[in-house]
C-alpha cells in the first residue's frame, strides 16, 4: 500500500538520518510534522530540501518517495527500510538484483509502475520525459479494490428499508462485488488483478489504461486491457511473443523454466495453474481472509503475519477441506510419520520455491515433488529443501520406491553431492537464494542436522548478490552459537570477507561440536572445513546469468 | 392515586435497571470482554450504550412526570400519557438493546425498529403534558 507520509507511519527515523551511498551523502531530517531529504557530493554542500510525500510497503519493507519540481512526479529515495531488522539498506540491496545495476528505480518510477497496484483507482496519466500527472481514488488497498465501484450501493442503502431487507431475505446486494460470492476462478481474479504476472493486450490498451486506470473491475472473468501472462499456456501467443523479442529477460526474470512462477507477490499464476483450480472451487480465499472475524490486536498481528490466512489454513486443514480422504491414512499418503514435517501437505506440494522481499515463500502453485523439476529446470524440489543433506539420486530412489516415479538422468555429482551444496554454489542467484534462507528453516536443520551448515552459510555471506548474502546471515543466526552475530549485508567485498573470516573461526573455535562428523556429500571434510578442491569446482561452474526477480 | 404516581414509581424502578445495566457494562469494559468491545462489534457497542442512556434518561423523564403531577395540582394528566411515557421508557431502551444482540454488520438488529415507535410514545406525551400545564396555568 501507499501513504502519505507522516511521523507515526515513516519508520526508522527520530529526528535526523545520514545515508551514504555510491559517493553522494544524503540527510533525512524531520522539520514539525515533515521529513526533508538534503543531498551533496561527499564532502561538497547539500542542495535543496526535498520532501519525503509518500512511503510504499508498511509489513516488510517501507520504500520512500520524494517531491520532485515536476509538480505530481515521484523520485525514489535510494534507500528502504527493512521493518524487521529494524535498518535502512540500499534499495538495490533489497531485491535479488545484479549487483552491477545502480539504479533500479528512478524518478517517475511510481508513478509509471508501482502506483499500478500499491493504491486504488489509480491513473499513471503520462505527459512527456519524465513528467507525470498521476491521480488516485485512495492511497492504499481499500474498499473498491476488492468490491468494486462504491457509489450506487451507498447510495441505495441509505435506504433503512433496502438494508433490512437484505439482511432478512438474500442477503446478497447486487450492487456491490463480495469476491465470497462469485465463482472461484473470478474470485481469484479479484486479487489477481495484482497478485500476477501480467501485461497489456496492445499497446493501445496500455494508453488507455495509462490515461483512464484499469477498466478491470472486481467480478469481471477477464483482466481487461491486460491478461495474466502464463508462459506455458496457450493463449495471447502474439503478446507473448512481443514480450520475448522486446525484452529476453522477462520470463527468466519471473518464471522456472516450465513456467512455474519463482517470485512472490504473483501467486495468482501459480493458483490459475494449480491443479486444484480447474475444479472450479479453488482461489485465494479458500485459504486467506481479508476480514477476520477474531478483531482483537494479538489475533490481528498474528494474522497478518501469518499471511492472512483463515483459521487454521496454516495446517493440513487447507487441504484437507476438499482432500478429505487422505487424512484419514496420512502416513500412507506421505511415507512419513503422521506427526512430523514430512507429512505435513505444505512441505511436498507448496515448497518455499517462490523469492521476493529478501525471503523465501511458498509456491502457490500446487504441485508434487520430482527431481525431474529439479533436473530440468533447476527449481529446488520439496525433498531436498528439507533433506538438505541428501542428494538429488536419494530422492528420486524414495520417489521411485514410493510413488513409481521415473528416475531421470542424473551426473555423477547428483549422485555424490547434496543437492543444496551444488545449488547454494553452482546454481544462479535465484537458486542460492532460496537455499540460503532454506538452511535457515526449522524443519530442514531438524532433518538434515545443523552443524554442516555453518561453513556453507558462512561462504554465502561473501556472495555478491546481496539478498543471497542476507539471508546466508539470516539463516546463520537461527543456527546455536550464532544469534547475535551482527553482519552489514550491504558492506563492501573486503568487509564482507572479513565478517566471513570471523563468524569461520567463530564456528571453528567455539561451536563446532568436538566429535562431529561430516558426510562427504556435504563437501566438507570429516572435521567440518570445506574441501577446497570440490568446492573450487563448483564454484567455478555456477551459473552466472544475471537475475533480477521481478517480485 | 394520580396517573403520573405510576411514573414515579416506574421511574426509580427503571433507574435502578439502567443505572444497574450502566455497571455490566463497566465490566464488560473492564474484562475487555471481546463479545463487546473488539473492533467488530462496534454496532454492539453503540446499541448497549444507547440502551444504557436512553433508559436511564427515560427513568428521570418519568420521574420528572410524576413530580410534576404532584407539584402541579391543577394538571389532571391522561391515562394515555401516562401509559404512553412507560411504554417510551420501556421500547427505547429494549429497542436499541435487542438492536445490540444480534447485528447485520454496520447494521442493529430488527429490535430497532421498536425506537420510532418509542419515540412517537414519547413525543405525544411530552407534547401532550406541556400542553395540559399550559391550560392549567
Amino acid at each position: 500500500m501507499t501513504q502519505v507520509t507522516t511521523p507515526s507511519n515513516l519508520l526508522g527515523v527520530n529526528e535526523q538520518h545520514e545515508f551514504l551511498l555510491d559517493n553522494q551523502e544524503y540527510k533525512l531530517e524531520r522539520e514539525g510534522d515533515g521529513f526533508f531529504v538534503r543531498t551533496r557530493p561527499l564532502g561538497g554542500d547539500y542542495g535543496p530540501p526535498k520532501q519525503v510525500v509518500l512511503l510504499t510497503g508498511s509489513h516488510n519493507l517501507q520504500i520512500v518517495w520524494l517531491e520532485t519540481s515536476e509538480d505530481r512526479t515521484l523520485e525514489q529515495f535510494p534507500f528502504a527500510y527493512i521493518i524487521a531488522e529494524k535498518i535502512w539498506a540500499p534499495v538495490r540491496q533489497t531485491f535479488l538484483m545484479p549487483p552491477d545495476l545502480k539504479e533500479y528505480y528512478s524518478i517517475g518510477a511510481w508513478n509509471g509502475a508501482c502506483m499500478d497496484c500499491h493504491v486504488t483507482g489509480g491513473q499513471s496519466r503520462f505527459v512527456t520525459g519524465n513528467k507525470w500527472d498521476s491521480r488516485v481514488a485512495e492511497f492504499g488497498i481499500a474498499c473498491e479494490a476488492c468490491h468494486s465501484e462504491g457509489r450506487q450501493h451507498i447510495a441505495l442503502n441509505r435506504n433503512p428499508f433496502r438494508r433490512f431487507k437484505i439482511h432478512l431475505t438474500t442477503k446478497s446486494d447486487a450492487t456491490v462485488t463480495n469476491p465470497a460470492r462469485l465463482g472461484a476462478p473470478v474470485s481469484g481474479l479479484d486479487c489477481g488483478q495484482c497478485h500476477s504476472v501480467w501485461a497489456f493486450n496492445n499497446i493501445s490498451d496500455k494508453i488507455n489504461f495509462n490515461r483512464q486506470g484499469a477498466n478491470f473491475r472486481p467480478g469481471h472473468d477477464e483482466l481487461g486491457q491486460r491478461f495474466v501472462v502464463q508462459p506455458s499456456a496457450p493463449d495471447h501467443r502474439e503478446q507473448k511473443d512481443f514480450i520475448r523479442e522486446t525484452e529476453p529477460d522477462f520470463f527468466s526474470n519471473r518464471f522456472w523454466g516450465d513456467g512455474m512462477i519463482r517470485v512472490t507477490g504473483r501467486e495468482f499464476n501459480g493458483l490459475q495453474a494449480s491443479p486444484c483450480f480447474r475444479g472450479g472451487n479453488f482461489s485465494c480465499i479458500s485459504c486467506h481472509e481479508m476480514h477476520p472475524a477474531n478483531t482483537r490486536q494479538v489475533s490481528l498481528t498474528k494474522w497478518a503475519r501469518n499471511g492472512q490466512l483463515r483459521p487454521k489454513m496454516d495446517s493440513d486443514e487447507a487441504c484437507l477441506q476438499c482432500h478429505k480422504t487422505i487424512g484419514s491414512s496420512i502416513s500412507a499418503h506421505t511415507h512419513h510419520a503422521a506427526d512430523s514435517s514430512g507429512s505435513r501437505c505444505y512441505n511436498c506440494h507448496m515448497p518455499n520455491t517462490t523469492f521476493g522481499l529478501l525471503r523465501a515463500m511458498r509456491s502457490h502453485q500446487v504441485s508434487r515433488p520430482t527431481v525431474q523439476e529439479s533436473v530440468d529446470y533447476g527449481r529446488p524440489n520439496a525433498c531436498n529443501l528439507c533433506h538438505l543433506n541428501q542428494t538429488l539420486a536419494w530422492t528420486a530412489e524414495k520417489l521411485h520406491d514410493w510413488y513409481n516415479q521415473p528416475i531421470p538422468q542424473l551426473s555423477d555429482d547428483d549422485k555424490t553431492i547434496a543437492a543444496t551444496v551444488q545449488w547454494i554454489l553452482k546454481g544462479d542467484a535465484g537458486q542460492r537464494a532460496l537455499i540460503a534462507w532454506g538452511m535457515g528453516w526449522k524443519p530442514a536443520q531438524e532433518v538434515s542436522g545443523p552443524e554442516w551448515l555453518y561453513p556453507h552459510l558462512i561462504y554465502a555471506m561473501t556472495d555478491e548478490y546481496a539478498a543471497v548474502r542476507f539471508d546466508a546471515w539470516k539463516s546463520l543466526q537461527t543456527l546455536p552459537g550464532f544469534s547475535d552475530f551482527s553482519f552489514t549485508y550491504t558492506a563492501d567485498d573486503r568487509l564482507l570477507r572479513q565478517a566471513a573470516g570471523r563468524a569461520l573461526e567463530k564456528w571453528l573455535r567455539e561451536v563446532r561440536p568436538p566429535n562431529a562428523t561430516f558426510e562427504p556429500q556435504t563437501a566438507l571434510d570429516s572435521d567440518g572445513r570445506i574441501q577446497h578442491d570440490l568446492f573450487q569446482r563448483l564454484r567455478s561452474e555456477r551459473d552466472n546469468k544475471r537475475i533480477l526477480l521481478a517480485e | 392515586m394520580n396517573n403520573l404516581d405510576r411514573n414515579l414509581r416506574f421511574g426509580w424502578w427503571s433507574l435502578l435497571v439502567f443505572l444497574s445495566l450502566g455497571g455490566v457494562l463497566e465490566i464488560l469494559h473492564g474484562f475487555k470482554v471481546g463479545w463487546y468491545v473488539d473492533v467488530g462489534s462496534d454496532m454492539r457497542r453503540l446499541m448497549f450504550t444507547l440502551a444504557h442512556a436512553h433508559g436511564t434518561a427515560l427513568a428521570l423523564v418519568n420521574i420528572a412526570a410524576g413530580l410534576t403531577g404532584r407539584s402541579v395540582k391543577a394538571l389532571t394528566p391522561r391515562a394515555s400519557v401516562c401509559f404512553s411515557l412507560i411504554w417510551a421508557g420501556i421500547l427505547f431502551p429494549v429497542g436499541f438493546f435487542l438492536g445490540g444482540v444480534v447485528t447485520y454488520g454496520g447494521d442493529p438488529g430488527l429490535g430497532i425498529w421498536l425506537v420510532p415507535i418509542a419515540a412517537l410514545l414519547l413525543f405525544y406525551s411530552v407534547v401532550r403534558i406541556a400542553l395540559d400545564l399550559s391550560r392549567s396555568s
